[in-house]
């Protein structure tokens, strides 16, 4: 098991060494729980770092904001930026880098493996707890260990995992500078896709109706695009600016852009946004699961993103964020890639 | 004289079988749909054991879409233009929470007090909250008390029930509160002097409940003021992912959009649309130049905050926010607005 000290100590050194020049991680939050990302610059703000079943934030987000407004300031980065990464966040930081996004020399990967364990979902454990209200998580072998105004109380680490930690099946950060905890790759307490696959069970009709009705209630609140790491456009087609306006930009031109969404919040649009994020995740989802986290209204977004992520396993073998080097899924191609679809 | 009643919880239906029949009324109430607590014309049952909705009741008179005018032009001719009013249909919103209510209050000031919004004002006249008082503990993100709420506060609402065990206590609070609780077949009977009593004792109660709270929320404005350029804001809006959740569940954030939607080109037709819009979007403050006044989310997050506890309390003299706690329990990195003010106020002198 990982001893919290070994994070704050490893992060505390390369602050005062002057090897990175910021390490994204996890502090309590303001009601202690869960914990919330947090950047510290200061060697003495390592202690303010937290490790805990609710470090459940994919922090590979927090690598692209400081890059864009690094961009934005026009500041150059300097040192690297350290980052803690579980096995989902270093996946995705491996898909990014593959996509050039940054070089790896630019950022310091602190490796920590869920090991035997995961993150919790918060709506499992508050089914559990019957209305006590939890201040920490800790992690305690096979359960979970709750604070409670009422003393502590253990939860068995499955019944209150989130879906995505129960399939993960690299809970261990491959890629990283330094690794903190055990190796457990290849584990997963449920089999991959298994959601996805009890999904399935359904007719294609009643898979329809269901999307209908999980779409008619999107409020376009963006959470799911806002939190993905692999959103990082600076122009998006669902927003309401998405042509480049320069001095010469007529007003016709700019009423006149094409919308390729309109701002309502209904089934058609909300259709249109989800089934265009859910193609541009192709091949770069690493199923940290985050969108389905935040979305307000309880939309099983992984289901998309995994349909798409066992095609491209399926067909083509391919598992996004295994290699920085590596061919991407959509811009390489071989002579034995199924083609039966290409008329 | 106020108006006191009690009703046999398991009779709730059949007053809103009354309500429907006798009043005209489309009876709304939370059920539990997808994990979500979410307002839902009412079926067979109607239960009332929700903490908060996810959302709050202020799309009824504030939609997330509403359709202004339809238009149409055929070539050569002028333009024709049909305004679309909301159905005039009553409707009855049960379960509404106090901090609810005072919210559809402060959404009240903004369209219906300061300017008159057609649109909003023929829902809002058509539409009674029968709020619920909040008797059991509250959520760790409740904070209702310090920003001048109550857990049994009346404000905004048409009727007050408070759960006494195998019974409600319904109280009228306006004249639209009192001609449903009189509506013909209407279960409701008198109140007895220990109802009462038991009420008193309930509410004592209820309010006693400690919460979290905003230190200070009457020096909040002017602190607030004083912390436009501070760096603090930055710090404080690191995490933030500038989605949109934090205002699309609060029950004051009032803006919106305005766009043509077009359902056809020949010839050229089209409804005219207002959306709630968002402040914590990057595209909100931007302008057609490009240029964006609120160019981070440390602005956009000040903003949020400063509208809530500053802005509005200059234009209406009451803070807007009214301690929900929807926007710290969904954000998705923790920004917790009780926080956020309590540390602002801490930084200036």
């Amino acid at each position: 098991m990982i001893n919290i000290q070994d994070i704050r100590d490893t992060a505390r050194d390369l602050l005062a060494k002057g090897e990175v020049r910021a390490v994204i991680g996890w502090r309590a939050g303001s009601r202690g729980m869960p914990a919330e990302p947090v950047v510290i610059t200061a060697p003495e703000q390592a202690d303010e770092l937290v490790w805990d079943p609710t470090c459940y934030h994919n922090l590979a987000l927090h690598l692209v904001e400081d890059r864009k407004f690094l961009a934005h300031a026009r500041k150059t980065a300097g040192a690297p930026i350290g980052i803690i990464a579980k096995g989902c966040d270093a996946r995705a930081i491996v898909v990014l880098m593959q996509e050039n996004y940054f070089k790896r020399e630019d950022v310091y990967i602190i490796g920590v493996s869920c090991e035997g364990s995961g993150m919790i979902a918060e709506w499992k454990v508050a089914r559990q707890l019957d209305g006590a209200v939890p201040t920490a998580a800790a992690f305690a072998g096979d359960e979970f260990a709750f604070a409670t105004a009422a003393g502590e109380k253990r939860l068995p680490a499955r019944e209150v995992m989130a879906d995505r930690c129960l399939e993960c099946r690299n809970p261990f950060p491959k890629e990283h500078n330094v690794a903190l905890g055990e190796d457990k790759t290849g584990r997963a307490l449920e089999a991959p896709f298994a959601a996805l696959a009890r999904f399935e069970t359904r007719s294609e009709g009643e898979r329809w109706e269901f999307w209908q009705r999980q779409f008619d209630r999107c409020i376009r609140c963006f959470a799911c695009r806002s939190v993905c790491p692999m959103c990082y456009c600076e122009e998006c087609v669902v927003d309401s600016i998405n042509i480049a306006v320069a001095p010469e930009t007529t007003a016709e031109e700019k009423a006149n852009r094409i919308r390729w969404i309109e701002r309502s919040a209904v089934k058609s649009e909300n259709i249109t946004y989800h089934m265009t994020r859910a193609i541009h995740l192709a091949g770069r989802c690493v199923d940290c699961g985050e969108c389905e986290r935040v979305c307000p209204v309880n939309i099983p977004l992984r289901l998309l993103n995994n349909k798409m992520e066992r095609e491209a396993r399926e067909r083509f073998g391919y598992e996004p964020g295994a290699s920085i080097g590596g061919p991407s899924l959509v811009a390489s191609f071989r002579d034995d890639d199924p083609g039966a679809f290409i008329r | 004289m106020s108006m006191e009643k009690i009703l046999d919880k398991a009779r709730l239906n059949d007053w809103i079988a009354a309500l429907a029949k006798g009043g005209d009324w489309e009876v709304h109430a939370p059920a539990l749909e997808d994990g979500v607590w979410t307002y839902k014309p009412v079926g067979d049952a109607v239960r009332m054991d929700h903490p908060n909705t996810k959302q709050p009741p202020k799309g009824f008179s504030f939609p997330q879409r509403e359709v202004f005018f339809s238009f149409e032009q055929i070539k050569g001719e002028a333009p024709r233009l049909t305004q679309v009013m909301p159905d005039p249909k009553r409707r009855a919103v049960f379960g509404v929470r106090p901090c609810d209510g005072r919210g559809a209050v402060r959404m009240d000031r903004v369209f219906a007090d300061n300017v008159n919004d057609p649109y909003y004002q023929a829902r809002r006249k058509n539409v009674a909250y029968v709020g619920l008082a909040c008797n059991t503990p509250p959520a760790a993100t409740c904070f209702c008390k310090s920003v001048g709420g109550s857990p049994v506060s009346t404000d905004g609402l048409d009727i007050l029930l408070t759960d006494l065990g195998d019974r409600y206590h319904v109280a009228a609070v306006t004249e639209t509160g009192k001609a449903m609780m009189a509506v013909a077949g209407s279960p409701l009977a008198d109140a007895a002097a220990a109802d009462r009593k038991q009420v008193k004792q309930v509410h004592g109660e209820a309010v006693a409940q400690p919460q979290r709270a905003v230190n200070n929320p009457e020096a909040a404005p002017a602190k607030l003021k004083a912390s436009f350029n501070s760096p603090l804001w930055e710090e404080l809006a690191r995490a933030c992912i500038g989605c949109g959740i934090c205002t699309f569940l609060c029950p004051t954030c009032h803006c919106f959009d305005l766009n043509d939607e077009m359902t056809g080109t020949v010839p050229i037709k089209g409804n005219r649309v207002r959306t709630w819009d968002n402040c914590q979007f990057p595209d909100f403050t931007m302008h057609s130049s490009g240029h964006n006044p609120r160019e981070n989310t440390a602005a956009r997050l000040r903003q949020r905050v400063c509208h809530k506890f500053q802005y509005f309390h200059e234009n209406f003299g009451m803070l807007q926010c009214t301690g929900c706690g929807r926007c710290v329990s969904e954000c998705p990195v923790g920004i917790d607005i009780v926080a956020v003010v309590n540390k602002v106020a801490e930084h200036v002198a």
